[in-house]
């Protein structure tokens, strides 16, 4: 037994909000329209409602509803729905740290990856985002084709997670 | 060799050693069980097939290698010191044939003479023919132990760790340095390939004993350390990275979690290296045989697992730790015969002992000792210039000690001589990582000369190389020890020179009669200790590397049951056969039905970006060689891109959505490509541009409909007139929102419909009911790839293969004629338009079916001029026909030549045509 579980997400809304250029505006115009900064480099910023989660220096996943973030960008940017080819999987428990190391080159047990912080990673040759909830739950954002197969390595995996790991 | 010495109350375990079931203690190796059990001939040697027995208590053992287990989990080579037995362990011995006492191969041994190093390259040489002869003989002698046939049915694991502090090595230094850095709030990791903690602590318990290691341990854990058992360093890469190798299962055995091993990548901030040290053996005549055993190896034995591995004991040393060896093994109540001490003088240790009454002997080699196949009778020694023999059943030896350097040594690190202690010590690191403990600093030994017949003192146990084999080499010219170690195989396998290195080269230093240092060294690689290929593997090893890439409709499709084709990663299906329909008819029937009525198909693992701003086009204008900027909102236009020496490398279709909204397709199996060469393009050629180009290949499912019957199909779907051919529309199926492109790769009226993954399903099911409303099917890989080569279509990796530049595919008519596009400058190579290029052609068969892959020659045995690359049936009118690419192929069309498949034995007639079968003018792309 291990101390994760994975649920399956239902689909909803992803776009990716990029910027190319008036940066600075963007940000005032981003934190005025919503009440929130826009989320610094490996981190998120938001709530349930709108979600950002900054992956490349320009870029942002956008989780939610996105009706203001149209004027925010206005010819500085644009919105791009992305939200079909993604499957979110939430890692839930104290042991999601663990079992995102197995297949993993990132270190998901650094505490200093915590609640509001962001990753973009490779987990058994499969292309993954990152998202930390809590301490005890880590969203997962995986490529629709491989979300089967990933899901099925990390069931496998977590059935086998804490054995023989004296710790 | 005695039998058991302890009680056999306490053996409750049962296992089974070539065929013959024995009792064994919870915590025994394999090696202390037969011990136990009085097992004393447990394999025979690589070459001569020497009786062999158990000579160490550890990883290094050279002799006792057995197979483990069963089916596909049978692990060959296991060394029986490195096996904890459990209930139903299964081993066999190797190399040997009917069994192990009485071995056929031992023949070889008689032949030893002949057989020294380089006995294969003297031997067998000749012509190739000869060879083929040899080979066969040569295969079924060589090998140790035999790969199990069956697959592995257990899985392994790979994951990866980072720590402040890694520490290699779980004895008193390894515990001690764990302890003061996890106490010091640094994240340690500590790993033992043992199975408890304490290393030399088991065997020599003084101030600090296995109690003081468990509450050390528990400090560790306490303070947030992770301890890893039965692991073990197995390589030392770059910027500190170490791979751990980590047993879940005993070899043999059924692992309770399904994964047997798990591979360890772990990035630590330092390394501190308390690896220890090897003991060494000494070279005298017979010294191979069962009941010779390395001093500490039989000190484990009696301390860690109370079996006595011999009752009349012969101590030979050159130095004072063997004398813990004769006290330990006098106490468990064997008597010892004599203590052979190769010093001159007699040491504290050796003063000692004399004065308890061991029998010690100063000044004394062994020579040789003499024996049966399963143990020994007695040692014969030179004391003092004086032969003298004893009758005993064990002789303990020790001949020195080898620090285990090799992890240093893989960091890049150097080593320093010792001379006190005779061995190489860790010297300067390149990397962030000490050695510390015996391997740092081993104790000091008296250098020992062999008084032996050097054709049977044995360096290297594991291939049977003795010290007349190192002689011939260095006689026959060899000098590098490099060279020495190929020619005589010394320290391969899976010893890897743990106790023949320094004995070898020893030997050779002597020789050159320079010193051990002079004499250099050979290259420490990893890994040092066996790892199971399946664990490199990892989870991959199951499914050939890497997972399946499945469509959004991968359960509608599997619910019909097709026929799947791997396609780069992606699983699509190849057909949908009816009833008892072959791929072949089922593939043709599909295609018919798009010829003549209407088909669709899965097109969702097309490459999709959507490229949106002001920008926009300038950029697609750069990524595409045609022109874009042109197109108005709702059409489409076929494009192709080049790399930026000019070859084509991808083609597809570009759409304008809206005012600065395009929609780029590209192909299946270039779609990675293709999205790494737009982020360069986006990122470093042009990061000015104001453009957004994301990849929505997996956003968007995509649905072709074609045939004659796709244009009322389509307006019924939409509910409105369906767009001409290249244009686009948004529209609703199903009440989904979709895109519908009027594109065809089939050759007939087409669309395509892309629609958000996550409600394809509804909008296939849709579009699936007005196809079969209209007797329309489901096509597949199979009928599309027969459509588009009658159509004379292109597919990356078929024709376009990285060496065609639009020129040589017919498409340079199409080619941005105001340039600027990636690839315009080395397309304007003079190279890439000087006769002789091979260029797009079709074929059509004249007798025999075209086979694909097939070399184009204009006669038998004449020199290939090009190759097809897509062969098909015409789908309505029979007959073969082809693409090709063929050396000034524009200027043969009506030449006939042969296309021949030596590697197939097929072979067809064929005549070189125009590469469109079909519709040659469009006309059924227009209503």
């Amino acid at each position: 037994m291990t101390d994760v579980t994975m649920t399956l997400l239902p689909a909803a809304p992803l776009h990716v909000f990029e910027i190319w250029s008036n940066p600075a505006a963007v940000a005032k115009r981003f934190k005025a329209a919503t009440g929130f900064e826009l989320p610094a480099t490996g981190t998120s910023g938001g709530s349930e409602a709108l979600r950002l989660i900054r992956f490349e220096p320009t870029v942002w996943l956008v989780e939610g509803d996105i009706s203001a973030l149209g004027d925010v960008l206005a010819d500085d940017g644009a919105l791009t729905a992305i939200g079909g080819g993604t499957v979110r999987i939430r890692l839930s428990g104290a042991g999601w740290r663990t079992l995102l190391m197995e297949g993993g080159v990132f270190n998901a047990e650094d505490p200093a990856f915590s609640a509001g912080c962001s990753a973009a990673t490779i987990i058994d040759h499969v292309n993954v985002r990152l998202h930390v909830v809590s301490e005890d739950v880590c969203d997962a954002y995986v490529p629709l084709s491989f979300s089967a197969d990933l899901l099925h390595f990390w069931k496998e995996a977590a059935l086998s997670l804490f054995e023989g790991v004296a710790s | 060799m005695s039998g058991p010495t302890r009680d056999p109350k306490g053996a409750t375990i049962s296992f089974c050693f070539d065929g013959k079931t024995y009792k064994a203690r919870a915590g025994d190796t394999l090696a202390a069980a037969l011990l136990a059990n009085g097992v004393g001939l447990v394999g025979r040697s690589f070459k001569y097939h020497r009786p062999r027995g158990i000579m160490t208590a550890g990883i290094e053992e050279p002799n006792a290698l057995v197979t483990v287990g069963d089916g596909g989990r049978a692990e060959p080579n296991t060394r029986a010191t490195d096996v904890f037995v459990y209930d139903g362990l299964i081993a066999r011995s190797q190399n040997r044939w009917p069994n192990l006492s009485f071995d056929v191969g031992a023949v070889f041994s008689l032949a030893a003479p002949m057989l020294g190093a380089g006995f294969y390259y003297k031997t067998f040489f000749g012509s190739a023919k000869r060879w083929m002869f040899y080979e066969y003989f040569i295969r079924k002698a060589a090998g140790l132990g035999n790969a199990p046939t069956k697959a592995d049915p257990d899985r392994f694991s790979q994951r990866a760790a980072f720590c402040d502090v890694l520490i290699v090595g779980a004895g008193p230094a390894g515990l001690q340095a764990a302890l003061e850095q996890a106490e010091a709030g640094k994240r340690v990791i500590l790993v033992e390939q043992d199975s408890i903690l304490g290393a030399s602590l088991i065997r020599d318990p003084q101030e600090l004993d296995t109690a003081w290691a468990e509450g050390a341990a528990a400090r560790i854990r306490a303070a947030g350390g992770r301890i890893l058992t039965r692991t073990t360093a197995s390589g030392y890469w770059e910027h500190d990275l170490v791979t751990l190798t980590q047993r879940l299962a005993e070899p043999g055995e059924v692992p309770s979690s399904g994964v047997a091993q798990r591979l360890w990548h772990v990035r630590a901030g330092q390394v501190i290296l308390a690896t220890g040290s090897i003991e060494r053996p000494i070279a005298f005549a017979h010294n191979d045989r069962p009941g010779v055993m390395l001093s500490q190896a039989a000190r484990t034995y009696v301390r860690r697992f109370g079996v006595l591995p011999g009752k009349r004991v012969v101590i030979a040393t050159n130095n004072d730790d063997a004398y813990k060896t004769a006290q330990a093994l006098q106490d468990a109540g064997a008597e010892i015969v004599a203590i052979l001490d190769a010093r001159p003088q007699f040491s504290v240790a050796a003063a000692g002992a004399e004065s308890a009454g061991l029998p010690v002997w100063t000044n004394a080699i062994p020579s040789s000792v003499s024996g049966a196949r399963h143990c020994l009778t007695g040692v014969t020694a030179i004391v003092d210039g004086q032969t003298k023999s004893w009758k005993a059943d064990l002789i303990a030896v020790s001949g020195g000690f080898t620090p285990v350097v090799h992890l240093h040594m893989q960091a890049g690190g150097t080593l320093d001589w010792n001379d006190a202690a005779q061995a190489f010590v860790p010297a300067a690191s390149r990397q962030n990582v000490t050695t510390i403990g015996g391997a740092a600093n081993p104790d000091p030994v008296f250098p020992v000369t062999p008084v032996s017949n050097p054709k049977k003192s044995f360096i290297d146990f594991q291939n049977d190389v003795s010290l007349a084999d190192v002689d011939l080499a260095w006689a026959e010219g060899y000098r590098s020890v490099e060279h020495l170690k190929r020619y005589t195989t010394l320290g391969m396998a899976t010893d890897q020179g743990k106790l023949s290195n320094m004995a070898a080269l020893g030997r050779l230093a002597e020789k050159q009669g320079v010193s051990i240092p002079e004499a250099g060294l050979t290259t420490f690689r990893p890994p040092y200790t066996p790892v199971s290929m399946g664990l490199i593997a990892g989870a991959g090893a199951k499914n050939a590397g890497a997972h399946v890439r499945r469509l959004a409709l991968y359960d509608v499709h599997a619910a019909k049951n097709p026929i799947w084709q791997p396609l780069g990663y992606w699983f699509r299906p190849r057909a949908y056969p009816q009833g008892q329909e072959t791929l072949a008819q089922a593939a043709l029937r599909e295609a018919q039905e798009v010829r003549t009525g209407v088909g669709m198909t899965d097109v969702s693992t097309l490459a999709k970006f959507e490229v949106s701003g002001p920008d926009a086009a300038t950029f697609l204008e750069l990524i595409c060689a045609t022109t874009v900027g042109k197109l108005a909102v709702g059409r489409g236009r076929y494009t192709f891109m080049l790399r930026e020496d000019g070859i084509a490398f991808d083609d597809g279709t570009v759409w304008r959505l809206d005012e600065n909204r395009y929609l780029l397709t590209s192909s299946t199996g270039g779609a990675d490509r293709m999205a790494t060469h737009i982020s360069y393009v986006r990122q470093y050629l042009c990061p000015q541009l104001k453009v957004s180009a994301v990849n929505v290949q997996e956003h968007y499912a995509g649905i072709a409909v074609a045939g004659p019957k796709a244009k009322p199909v389509m307006d019924a779907l939409i509910k409105a007139d369906a767009p001409r051919h290249m244009s686009t529309v948004p529209a609703e199926i199903a009440g989904v929102p979709v895109i519908v492109l009027a594109a065809s790769y089939s050759g007939e009226r087409a669309f395509e419909v892309y629609v958000e993954a996550s409600h394809a399903a509804s909008v296939w099911a849709a579009c699936e009911a007005e196809v079969t409303a209209q007797d329309g099917c489901l096509y597949g890989l199979e009928a599309m790839e027969f459509l588009r080569i009658e159509k004379g279509h292109l597919v990356v990796g078929g024709e376009v293969d990285g060496r065609m530049t639009p020129m040589d595919l017919a498409l340079d008519k199409m080619l941005n004629k105001a340039g600027g596009y990636i690839g315009a400058t080395g397309l304007s190579r003079p190279a890439l338009a000087e006769p002789g290029r091979r260029q797009l052609v079709g074929l059509e068969a004249i007798s025999g079916d075209i086979p694909e892959g097939a070399m184009l020659i204009t006669h038998k045995g004449a020199s290939p001029e090009g190759h097809v690359s897509a062969a098909a049936f015409r789908i309505l009118e029979g007959g073969s026909v082809a693409l090709g690419q063929l050396k000034d192929g524009f200027s043969r069309h009506g030449e006939e030549l042969i296309a021949s498949s030596p590697t197939r034995g097929q072979e067809a007639r064929v005549r070189v045509v125009h590469p469109h079968f079909y519709d040659t003018a469009g006309e059924r792309y227009r209503d």
